[in-house]
Formats: structure tokens, sequence, C-alpha cells
């Protein structure tokens, strides 16, 4: 073969150049923002059913914008259901390129997050914010880290209790208002409404790990913390494991689940089977009662996602009893979201700035009621305009008295998860309560070693 | 092949014999066929019934109030078009940097003998085995360390490089069945390596490389995962994963809309499809791509 | 002459580094990153450390990783070797003696469900194996009363929507493979007497014996790594009973931050793919001396 010499520089530069251009966009293809001009990046959960914060964000970039000139608010609304927005999170904060500078937490994954360093403390920017003091002190501690340091700021909190639909358990000859002492008050009723209507569920409780951190706020941690054991010893620092109470609440769950009192485990496992409470089921008159949040209003209410003219009268709240009527008679858990500040942020006096912003008076009481939070604020708590919003506003914060925070703890995640796995188990007829509570066990002693863990 | 040795001595009996038993097979063939066919099409129908349909359910009925609501709620920017532009974008540019690298790549080892063609070539066989889904948590990490996370581009060439050994691979083989004659020539009048794959190789194998780009598109299309994990920014997912997005908020509630969106999303690969499938015969070139 | 020589190389070059970053690199990474606590989330997030063979040590005390290798090995065997492959090879078959008509409009609906973008072809298959879904209304049609198969046969609604998405691909080889089959041989063995049986176990297998090979190999690699369907079609449940290797990773890595447990599941898996990729490479190799 023959071939022109002169040809292998030709050839040779062309592929260089080639290769020079591929190295260039794999290498710094984040495309670099103009840094001239500062950007703030705010990552936050939208969904169909979810757009309070939205709202709210709107208007702060809008005011923030105007107050502040040359700073462009870049607001990024991630469309994904809790646990989704959980992993996005996590996945854009490992890198500083993608790291937000203001995004929206869940108070349980706040210390974990500052123990990998994505948040940033707060302390010395808190000082200076002349509404910090306005603030609740519960709601200062929800941002609290190991060291002591404030690491994130709370939207608002909220409570759990029954929520029932007074017309089907009228027709099923329940008096009212109902207010159950024990677990088999529960059980009494619930049976009773079946006698009355098969059709009708009677009571749910979420199981599973469809529901994810649902199944744990707003079903099993009501049994758990009601019964004589708890999930973390505080004061200790250490796991339970081995007690009665947690194969107490597996087997309520199971009868629940066994009798038919609840959905079909098949639809419990369904991701998107809350969406059916709100959306279908109450309003329909199909379901008697369920225990679900305080935000509960926010479905319903004018602009919800699953708008019900006349919620007000057919629903109410009853308190969560505790598994014999111990004192103090109730129990009720309490979370709640957070905006904070990345730990990674090249401009976090401004990204501080915009949290205020987004969380200053008039911004919170919107959002309060929109999202029907129970307000963190005392100036915003004492606004006729947010006592007024719905007529359950004094019903779930009564239950403050009442109610329990989860251990906020790192490996907290996965231990709820644990727990998910068991009351999945249990319904699903795979393990017996004690078995599913065996193999809990086992999973948290893998998971924090032997010498975090307490019998009880 | 050595099966034509079997060849029996057809006589006049065993050609009536062989056509009746022949139809009797057909009949029985066909309607094997058109039952397994229609095994095929049923998950199909409830997609086509449901999208038209604006009370649809998971059951499969013929709409009362046929209409074409559903369409219309799912045709807004931010729903379908900006996803779907962002598809493109990442498809189409997949399928460039795949046909311009497996081009480069299969030149030399198409047109020169060297001790080093074996190994590639069965290296990138070898390529085509990994599980992609499995890499995805390291590729994860790389993308981090390299902070290319939530970039187009780096996912662009990320895709490229799963789908480049498949692509290599066909290339080389389309390009083997380009006469070396032709180049001959070319380069006795004087021109370049390179100017001989441009003006004479590439147009003679045009359709070739089209089954390459549509093969290499119509896979970028499709991908759910490698965009779910690292594109993060909502305006940057394609329509593969708004449309997981959409179906997890409006799960329980907006079937038909889900189905018209799933529509609207296909539409476009099965078209490129039926043009490849028309153009190469039925069995989209795989004999050649596949078997070596 | 030797620097000429490695120059007609040169274009092989962007290639090499393409593969080399993103195919081998994430390789390296992931057997590393098995061998450490690297994680989404608390201290081990900003500072993984070394903790040798603990993950993997792990993977088999732990009970869902021998379930999901379990589950994979179902999944790949039920869906693959036996559904894709024998369905695409009888489809094939029956096409070399139906009417031209049908088999061109039959393989159009079976590679419509291959074709779809996989997203699109799960909640398809969703929707059909739902309790209220089109299967169980046909099982209606002839008098049965239907279970709800994403819950109380979860494996059994995947394997058969893989088998159903992927069975193109077996037919489209089958049917390339059978076309290089001269027809009198099998019409010669017609005329012998011999059944349809003793002919296709005869004379037609062993004649696309390496085709059939080679497509064993790929579909298993393919079905290996299968996520998307799952995960829209049960998420890997209930209870587990339908995660395979590849949703276990993604769970243990993305949903409980847990990357080091995440990748020693995945390196797993690769290794698993490089076991049938060099068993696949061979069997070629074979073929053309």
């Amino acid at each position: 073969m023959r071939r022109p010499v002169k040809n292998v520089a030709v050839r040779f530069s062309a592929i260089v150049s080639v290769v020079a251009l591929l190295v260039a966009v794999t290498s710094c293809s984040p495309t670099p923002e103009a840094t001239q001009s500062k950007t703030l990046k705010i990552v936050y959960q939208k969904t169909d059913s979810f757009t309070a914060l939205d709202a709210v964000m709107q208007d702060a970039k809008k005011e923030f914008e105007a107050a502040n000139s040359g700073v462009t608010v870049d607001l990024q609304p991630i469309q994904a259901n809790d646990d989704d927005y959980g992993t996005k999170l996590s996945l854009a904060q490992r890198s500083a390129d993608t790291a937000p500078d203001v995004f929206y937490e869940d108070t349980f994954k706040v210390r974990s997050d500052v123990d990998a360093g994505y948040l940033l403390k707060l302390d010395s920017y808190l000082e200076k914010w002349d509404d910090w003091s306005a603030f609740n002190e519960a709601a200062k501690a929800a941002g609290r880290a190991d060291d002591g340091g404030i690491y994130a700021v709370p939207l608002g909190t909220d409570t759990r209790a029954i929520w029932y639909n007074k017309a089907v358990l009228q027709k099923a000859g329940v008096s009212l208002p109902w207010q159950p002492k024990t677990w088999d008050d529960i059980l009494t009723t619930a049976r009773a409404i079946k006698a009355s209507d098969p059709n009708v569920i009677p009571f749910n409780m979420y199981a599973g790990k469809g529901t994810g951190e649902g199944t744990v706020m707003q079903s099993f941690y009501e049994l758990l913390y009601g019964t004589d054991s708890t999930l973390y010893d505080e004061k200790e620092k250490k796991w339970v494991v081995g007690s009665l109470g947690f194969t107490d609440s597996l087997a309520f769950l199971k009868t629940l689940y066994d009798e038919k009192l609840a959905v079909s485990p098949a639809e419990a496992l369904d991701a998107n089977v809350w969406k059916k409470v709100f959306g279908e089921w109450f309003p329909q008159g199909k379901l008697a009662a369920t225990v679900e949040g305080s935000y509960t209003p926010s479905f319903w209410q004018k602009g919800g996602a699953y708008e019900w003219p006349g919620y007000e009268q057919d629903m109410a709240v009853a308190m969560f009893p505790t598994q014999k009527g111990q004192e103090p008679g109730g129990v009720s858990m309490s979370g709640g979201w957070t905006l904070a500040v990345g730990a990674k942020s090249k401009n976090p006096e401004l990204a501080f700035q915009f949290l205020t912003t987004a969380l200053n008076k008039k911004n919170a009481l919107a959002y309060d009621i929109n999202n029907s939070q129970i307000a963190v604020r005392t100036d915003v708590a004492s606004e006729p305009q947010y006592l007024a919003a719905n007529p359950f506003v004094k019903d779930v914060s009564d239950l403050v008295k009442v109610t329990h925070y989860r251990p906020a703890t790192a490996d907290y995640p996965r231990i709820s998860s644990a727990v998910q796995v068991a009351t999945e188990a249990v319904i699903t007829g795979k393990q017996s309560p004690e078995d599913a509570a065996a193999e809990y066990d086992a999973t948290v002693r893998k998971l924090v070693g032997e010498d975090k863990v307490l019998e009880k | 092949m050595t099966g034509s040795r079997l060849r029996a001595p057809a006589g006049a009996d065993s050609t009536t014999t062989t056509r009746s038993a022949r139809s009797r097979a057909r009949v029985g063939a066909d309607i094997a066929l058109v039952v397994i066919g229609l095994c095929f099409m049923a998950p199909l129908l409830w997609l086509l019934l449901a999208a038209v349909d604006p009370q649809a359910g998971y059951q499969t009925t013929v709409p009362s109030t046929p209409s074409t609501d559903n369409f219309r709620a799912v045709l807004t920017p931010e729903l379908l078009f900006r996803p779907l532009a962002n598809s493109f974008l990442l498809s189409a540019g997949t399928a460039v940097v795949n046909v311009l690298v497996a081009v480069l790549a299969a030149y030399p080892l198409s047109r020169y003998q060297s001790r080093f063609n074996k190994p590639f070539m069965y290296t990138v066989l070898f390529g085509t085995s990994l599980p992609v889904t499995a890499i995805m948590v390291p590729v994860y990490g790389l993308f981090v360390q390299l902070q290319l996370l939530d970039s187009m581009a780096a996912t662009i060439f990320f895709m490229a490089t799963t789908t480049l050994p498949m692509a290599i691979w066909m290339t080389k083989n389309f390009m083997d069945s380009v006469p070396l004659e032709l180049e001959e020539a070319a380069w006795m009048d004087g021109a370049s390596n390179m100017a001989a794959l441009r003006t004479v190789v590439l147009p003679l194998m045009r359709q070739g490389l089209g089954v390459v780009f549509i093969f290499v598109f119509i896979q970028a299309w499709g991908n759910f995962f490698v965009p779910f994990i690292l594109l993060l920014s909502p305006s940057k997912q394609p329509a593969a994963v708004s449309i997981f997005s959409f179906f997890g908020q409006h799960g329980a509630i907006a079937y038909g809309q889900l189905a018209a969106f799933s529509i609207l999303y296909s539409v476009p690969v099965l078209v490129l499809y039926a043009v490849v499938s028309r153009g190469m015969g039925n069995s989209f070139a795989l004999s050649g791509a596949m078997k070596g | 002459m030797t620097i000429r020589r490695s120059l007609r190389l040169l274009p092989v070059v962007p290639s090499i580094l393409l593969l080399l970053l993103f195919l081998l690199a994430p390789v390296v990474w992931s057997f590393y990153a098995s061998f450490t606590d690297a994680s989404l989330s608390g201290k081990a997030a900003r500072d993984p450390q070394w903790v040798g063979a603990d993950n993997y040590v792990r993977m088999f005390s732990d009970d869902s990783f021998p379930l999901a290798a379990w589950l994979t090995v179902v999944f790949v065997a039920a869906s693959a070797v036996l559904g894709q492959n024998v369905l695409g090879l009888l489809i094939a078959l029956l096409m070399t003696r139906s009417r031209r008509a049908v088999s061109s409009l039959v393989g159009t609906a079976v590679v419509a469900a291959w074709v779809l973008p996989e997203i699109v072809a799960a909640f398809a298959a969703y929707a059909y194996f739902n309790r209220d879904g089109t299967l169980n209304q046909l099982l209606g049609v002839v008098g049965g009363q239907g279970p709800d198969w994403l819950y109380s046969f979860p494996m059994v609604a995947i394997v058969l929507a893989n088998t159903w998405r992927g069975t193109a691909f077996s037919m489209l080889v089958y049917r390339a493979a059978l076309a290089d089959v001269p027809r009198d041989i099998s019409e010669a063995a017609l005329v012998d007497g011999a059944k349809g049986w003793q002919r296709l176990t005869y004379i037609t297998l062993p004649l696309i014996r390496s085709s059939i090979a080679t497509n064993l190999m790929l579909i298993t690699l393919q079905t290996l790594a299968v996520f998307t369907l799952i995960w829209v079609m049960t998420a890997g449940g209930p209870a587990n009973a339908s995660t395979t290797l590849p949703v276990l990773a993604y769970q243990e890595a993305f949903k409980f931050g847990d990357i080091g447990y995440g990748t020693a599941v995945a390196s797993v898996l690769i290794l698993l793919g490089m076991v049938f990729g060099a068993v696949y490479v061979r069997l070629l190799r074979e073929q053309r001396p």
C-alpha cells in the first residue's frame, strides 16, 4: 500500500483536535455559570398536591431580587415524593457544583447531613437576625445538631391525630364526638363499623415500605410511643430492642389488616395509597377513620389538591389513645421541614438572607395557612387569620402537649426503614409479630452495634 | 453449508404431498402466530384506549366518551415539550458521538492488519456485556469526583460510551463490506486516508451509519436509569424521567393522561424503527451486527 | 515504520479514552468503593473509611442478598432462557411456514413491545397486571377470578412482562438464522416422513446452534441488567419478593445512602456480567477461527 507521508500530519492534527474536543467537553462540561452576577440555587419539593412551598419561594424570589440587584435566584423545584426527593437532594449535595445554596430539608435528616458536612452552621448569622427571637423553643431545637449549633430553620411543624368522617361513624351508630381511650376502643368501634357496612374501610393505618416515612410517623410510632416502650432511649442514647411494646404494636397492625378493618395489604403497599385516602375514600364516605397529619386540611381546602367543600362539617379529629389508656392518655408525633444553607455555598451571606426572606412573617403566615402547618413563629401563631385558617387549628395545636419527636440521629433513616420492613412482613402474613420484631432487633444490632442497643 | 448435501431427489409425487402438507402446516402456523400476536398486543391495547378516555382506569374498556382531553392536558411546555426537547438533545448527542467515534475507531480496524485489532475487538465485545445498571452506582461516584453531575454533555458522553462497543462492532462490519479497491483508487489520486474515508467510504456505508445512528438514538431515547441518576435539575430531565415523576405524583388518578403522554413519547422511536426496518429488511441488520 | 504503524491506530484513541473513562474507571471504582463505608449522608459521607471485606461479609450474613441473588437467577432463567429464547424461536419457526402478511403483522406486534421506551413498556405492563387490569379482565371473560398479580405473584408478573418485552430480539436473531437454513433440507426431511419435532431437533437446531448460543448469552446479559421494568412494576416488593440484584444495589446505595454496600452488590453483578461476557466472547471466537 502506498501512502503519502504528509497525510499523516494532517490526519494526526485532525484526530488530536477531536480528542482534545472530547476531553475538553468532558472535563469542563458543568456549564460555568456567570460568576459576575451572583446566582443562588434553591432546591425544594413540589408535587401536584404540594404547591404551597413553591408559591412561597416564587414570592420570596421576587422580593429578594428586588431588594438585591445583580442577584439571580434560581428556583429548582424537584418533582418527587418525599423519598425520592431525599435521594435527589443527597445526590446533589455530594458535589460542590450541584449542591444548592438554600434547600428544603426534613428535620430527621438534619443531624445526619450535618455529620456529612452538607449544612452550614447558622449561629453567627442567626444572632444578627431579629426575627429569630419570634421562633418558639421547640422550633429552635429542631435544627440543632450534636455539637449544639443550629443548622436549619423550621418552616412549620405538625402533629398527628385520628381523622374521622362523622357521617360514616354516625351511620354505624357510634356516638359523637368519638374519642377512643385505648387500642381496644379503636378495634371495638372499627368492628362495629365493619358490621354495619362491610364496604366501608373502618380504620386504616399505614404499613409497609410503600408509604415510607408515613408508615412510621402516621401509624407505627403512634402505637409504639403509646406502649410502655419506646424506640430510642434519649438518656442512654441507645436503641431499644426486645420490647413487648414493639411486638404489641405489630400485633395491633396485624389485627387491623387480618380482620380487614384497614385497606387490603396490596393497597397498603402502594406508595400512592395516601392519595386515595385524601382524594377518594374520605370524600366519598368509603373510609371511616385513619391516622394522619395536622396538614390534612391543606388537601381539602380551597386551592388544595383534592378540594372538598364542606369537609369542615364532615370531618373531625380525635387524639390517638395510648395502649391501655395509660398517662398521658394520648400520643402524637411531630416532624416538619426546615430550610437550610448549603455548607458549600459560595455566597453564604446572601443565601442566609434569602432564607430569612422566605421565612419572614408574611411568607411564613402564607405557608402555614396554605399548607395547614402548625406555626413555629409566635407572631404568626397569634394572627387571627392563622387561627381561623381551618376549624382544626386548635385541636391539632393542642396535641403538641402529648407529642413525640423522632430520634434525630444519623442512623435514624435506616432504623426507620427496618421498622417499615417489619410492618410489611406482618401485614402481608410473611412473619408473625414476634418473628418480625426479632428480625428488627437483629437488624438494629447489626446497624448500630451491640454497644448502642438496650434490652427493654 | 454442510446441510445442502442432504438434498433429496424431488419426484412428482412427493411434490404433491409436500404441497398439501405445507398448506396444512401453514394454516396451523397462521393460527398459532395470530394467537401469539394477540397476546403481545393485549398490554398495549390499554395504552391506546386509555389515552382517549378521560375517565380511564386500569381496565381496558372502549371509552364511553372518547376525547382528546388527555392529550390536551399533557401538551404543555413544562410537562411535555421541554422533556421531549431534552430527550432529543440527549439521544441525538449520544448518537452523533457514537457514530463519530465509532467511524474513527472502525477505520483502522477495518483497513489495516495489526496485532492490536483482534484483542481490541474482543475487548470491545466484552464491553457490550457489562450490565449498565450495575455500574450506575460507581458512575454516580465518578461523576461526583469529576464534578460532572447534572451536566448534559457528560451524560451524553457516558451514554455514548455504554452503546459504543456495539456501535464500533456494527460500524466495523459495515465498513468491512466496502471494497478496498475504491479507496486505493482515491489514494492514487493523492487523497489522504481521512479524505478517502470521508469522500469514498462513508458515502458508501451511509445506510449502515444510519442504522447505527438510529440504533443508538432509540436506546438513548428510552433510557431511564442513567439520566435519572446523573441529571438533577428539573429543567434538564428527559421525558423518560419526567414521565416517571408524573406517574409518581398523579399515579392514583390520571391514568388517561399517563397513557397519552406515553404515546406521544413513544411515537418518535416507533417511526424511526419503521424507517430502519423498511430500509434494511426486517431483521434490522441484526444478523450482521450480532453474529459478528 | 513502527511509528507510522502506530500512528495509523490513532483514530482509535477517542474510543479508548471514552471506554477507559466511563466503563473501566467505574468498574475499578466500584471494586474500590465496595471496601469502604462511603455513604450519602452521615460522617462517612465526608470521610469514607476503609472497612476491608465488611460489606461482603454483611452481604452473606444478610437475608436480602441471598434472596436477591436467587431471584435474579430465577428471573434470568425464566424470562430470558425459557421465555424469550423459546418463544422467540417458536415464533421464528412458525413464521417460516406462515403467510407473509400474517408473519409481518405479528412481527410488528412483537417488535412494538421491544421498541417502546422501557418506562412506557413498564407502565403498560403495570396496568396489564394490575388487580383491575386487562389480564384479570380476560380471565374474567373465561370465568376465572384473577389474583392481584403484582402483589401475590410479583415474580410471575415481572417474568411475563420481561418475556413480553424482550422476545422480539430472539425472534429477530432466529429469523435471520433460519433464513440461512436451506429450505430443501427441511422439505427433504418432510418427504422422508420425519415428524416436525424430529426435523427440529435433528436438523434445524443443530444448524443454527451458534445463533442459539450467541442469543442466549446476549439476552442473559440484558436480563441481568433489567432495572426499570421491575422498579416501576413492583419496586422490588412486596417485602423484597421481587428484588433482584440491580434493584437491591439501587436501594442500598441511593435509598439508604449506603454507597459502600450498594457498590459491593453492584460489584458482584459486574463480576457475573464478566463471567457471562467471557463465555460469550469465547463462543464467538470458536465460531470464527
